[in-house]
């Protein structure tokens, strides 16, 4: 009994993988490969995106999304096997690859006159590498953002503050009358801490500046420096402040980052300011359907701290690398820096576009034209460096030093720990101890 | 030969009920226990299911149990999480596929392990003890650290991206946990049954198609459960070596497509996971009554 079953099983499992493997022989095609962290609605905008280019060239676009890219295509490239194209997360995986030449120069690529009329210069710099374009930003994320409800704003009479000093009043004004500031949510699985360290490059950049900011992410300047104990501490006055936050610190430490921001939609509120990327809309708007942007939730810039460096912009940006260079390849890269393309892709995410060509008029709703104002109009524009620095640093020991400083360790201990890391990380960086 | 097979499970039977008679001691407390570890282990599947069916916005709002306060209003419950799963375009293509992957998976190792498992129990040859210590060894070696070398020769020759590559890989990461666990099986049956095969003229082909493998059903069971299991569920396995084209994308890599880089709409996961687990159930029932032997083939070496 046991032994016709397993035969029948086994001709089964033949009949199966004789079909499947004939119809990728069927299959087989003028196809390019793509990997990419997209999944969700980001793979549905993909898809809507790469539809014309299809349709048009006949070539088809094959996407696996992985939220573990590093791993995956680190292992695929070190192996001689990688995707044609990857849209990376960020710089910091771009320089690794074009470091060890694995990129193709896109400036033989592309039309590079429409390039830089497309794009500001500070694009084209941050997609190269050694006088090398080796990626096309496709669009950007805005993270200096403060989100608040605007009807709970005017019904207290509460006014959007310009400075930060203006912001902690607005803080102690709404502690004083019985409310709660701040949702602030640090929890994400694995990755829980990092949205504290979008606070601290954020500061940073306000109080120090880009050019500081610049040598914090080399690690020309030590994690002890005065500068960066600051910010610590200037985030921590809202952050380690158990009037300022919804759940207090406890709360901040275990609720999900995406779910933090819910508390501005109770009836009271129970929380009326959360700093978060343009992204965070998605979140919103699933959670609380009913409530409309402009109306129940907008945003301001997180305020200036120094005059002197005004209201930078910190931001992620997704960006394209090409692996390998062939005719379809080619067209794709073509097709992804237009702004025809670009539009279809930001329009349909809410994220906005660093291409010019993509005109304001066609985001179609008014806060992420806000958003792409703000974007336009940096005179600071830096990536989050958490996202630059290496990843035992960036995504380890700054998001563990995030939790713990929070959770009310002592801050030079904290500051020391990821010093620590720092120094076996980093190859490279003044500050650097081997 | 059928009542050898015979007298060995009433033998084994027997030793269950001399177990059973000594729990009877102890009855209550054991109960009490085993109440308590199954709800330890059944309450987080159970949260799942409830989240399953519940909205989005109720699931990032309120714990799934506060659907217990009044668990006959049922506007509270919604199938759109399973509609979205099922719904996803590729979906049946997915489930075809690892079926495709899985099948062959589960039976190479299977059939490889019973091979080698049999040669090292019952045949002599030199290095067969260091041999099998080196096999039983490789149980400790983590996949990862073959990815890279095995990928670099899978493009060398042009099997990166098919199926058969991802089914030599789930073969050879199989084989030692396999090799393993029927050789331990294979030892535990009586040796003067094969004695008398030999002595009958049987060659040890014919010893091992028409003696062992008719009576260790029980351990190729539990070791298809596990095989099975392992590569239906697997995900990096398949990211790596099939690259996850549509043609060739089995169910996980399918359903993890539905989440987005930060996690945004994550509840469908919760649909998902139940959709993922019908088959794996379906095997395990189908075959259970083969598991609770097999589990202890291992340990009851004669």
């Amino acid at each position: 009994m046991f032994k016709r079953s397993l035969k029948s099983a086994l001709v089964l499992g033949l009949v199966v993988a004789l079909m499947a493997t004939g119809s990728v022989a069927l299959a087989a095609g003028k196809t390019i490969t793509m990997m990419g962290t997209w999944g969700g609605q980001e793979l549905e905008a993909f898809q809507k995106m790469v539809a014309p280019f299809e349709k048009s060239t006949g070539i088809k676009v094959e996407f696996t999304g992985t939220r573990d890219l590093a791993t995956v295509l680190t292992t695929r490239v070190e192996a001689g096997n990688p995707p044609d194209v990857a849209a990376l997360p960020n710089p910091g995986m771009m320089k690794e690859l074009a470091a060890e030449g694995r990129l193709v120069d896109l400036s033989k690529i592309l039309d590079m006159k429409q390039a830089k009329k497309d794009y500001a210069p500070v694009w084209l710099d941050l997609g190269a590498y050694k006088d090398k374009l080796q990626a096309i930003f496709i669009s950007a994320d805005v993270k200096s953002l403060v989100w608040y409800n605007p009807k709970q704003f005017a019904a207290k009479g509460y006014k959007v503050p310009r400075t930060w000093d203006e912001m902690t009043a607005l803080s102690d004004k709404i502690a004083a009358n019985g409310g709660t500031p701040w949702a602030v949510g640090l929890e994400s699985g694995a990755a829980s801490g990092w949205p504290g360290t979008d606070w601290i490059e954020d500061i940073m950049l306000r109080t120090a500046g880009p050019e500081v900011y610049d040598k914090w992410v080399n690690h020309d300047i030590p994690w002890t420096d005065a500068h960066v104990k600051k910010a610590f501490e200037i985030f921590g006055k809202i952050a380690r402040n158990e009037k300022y936050l919804y759940g207090g610190t406890a709360g901040t430490l275990s609720t999900n980052f995406g779910d933090s921001v819910n508390a501005l939609f109770t009836n009271p509120p129970r929380a009326y300011l959360h700093r978060q990327a343009t992204f965070i809309q998605s979140f919103i708007k699933q959670n609380n359907p009913g409530v409309a942007a402009g109306k129940d939730y907008t945003f301001f810039a997180l305020p200036p701290i120094d005059p002197k460096w005004g209201t930078p912009v910190l931001g992620a940006a997704d960006m394209v690398a090409v692996f390998r260079d062939t005719p379809e390849t080619r067209a794709f890269a073509r097709y992804l820096a237009s702004a025809k393309a670009q539009e279809i892709w930001v329009t349909s995410l809410g994220k906005v576009s660093a291409n010019k060509g993509v005109s304001l008029n066609a985001y179609k709703d008014p806060l992420t034209r806000q958003a792409a104002e703000i974007l336009v109009n940096a005179r600071v524009f830096r990536f989050d460096g958490s996202d630059l620095m290496p990843a035992a640093v960036g995504s380890g020991a700054f998001w563990k030093g995030i939790l713990d400083y929070v959770s009310g360790q002592d801050l030079d201990s904290v500051l020391k720990n990821i010093e620590d890391a720092a120094d076996q990380a980093y190859t490279s960086g003044a500050a650097t101890n081997k | 030969m059928s009542n050898r097979s015979h007298s060995v499970s009433e033998a084994s039977n027997a030793s269950y009920k001399a177990s059973n008679l000594s729990f009877n001691m102890s009855q209550p407390l054991v109960h009490l226990v085993v109440i308590l570890m199954s709800l330890a282990w059944v309450l987080p599947t159970l949260g799942l299911l409830t989240s399953s069916v519940r909205p989005p916005q109720a699931v990032a709002n309120s714990g799934w149990w506060t659907v217990f306060l009044n668990p006959f209003d049922f506007t509270q419950f919604t199938l759109a999480n399973y509609r979205q799963v099922l719904g996803q375009t590729g979906m049946a293509r997915g489930f075809l596929n690892s079926l495709a992957i899985t099948l062959p998976a589960t039976f190479l190792p299977m059939l490889l392990g019973a091979f080698a498992a049999f040669a090292f129990a019952w045949l002599d040859f030199p290095g067969r003890k260091a041999l099998f210590i080196i096999v039983v060894g490789l149980l400790a070696v983590p996949l990862q650290i073959s990815l890279i070398p095995i990928l670099r020769l899978y493009s060398r020759a042009g099997l990166a991206g098919t199926f058969a590559a991802i089914w030599l890989a789930h073969t050879a990461y199989g084989l030692p946990f396999s090799v393993y666990l029927l050789r331990n099986f294979f030892g535990s049956l009586p040796g003067e049954l094969f004695e008398a095969a030999y002595i009958d003229g049987a060659s040890p082909a014919a010893a091992f198609f028409r003696l062992a493998l008719p009576m260790s059903g029980a351990a190729l069971a539990s070791l298809g459960i596990f095989q099975f299991l392992w590569v239906w569920n697997d995900l990096l396995v398949a990211l790596i070596y099939l690259g996850g084209s549509s043609s060739v994308a089995p169910l996980t890599l399918v359903l993890s497509s539905l989440v987005g880089s930060y996690g945004q709409q994550w509840h469908v996961l919760t649909a998902a996971a139940f959709v993922t687990m019908i088959v794996p159930l379906a095997v395990f029932f189908s075959l259970q009554r083969y598991f609770v032997r097999g589990i202890l083939a291992g340990s009851v070496k004669g």
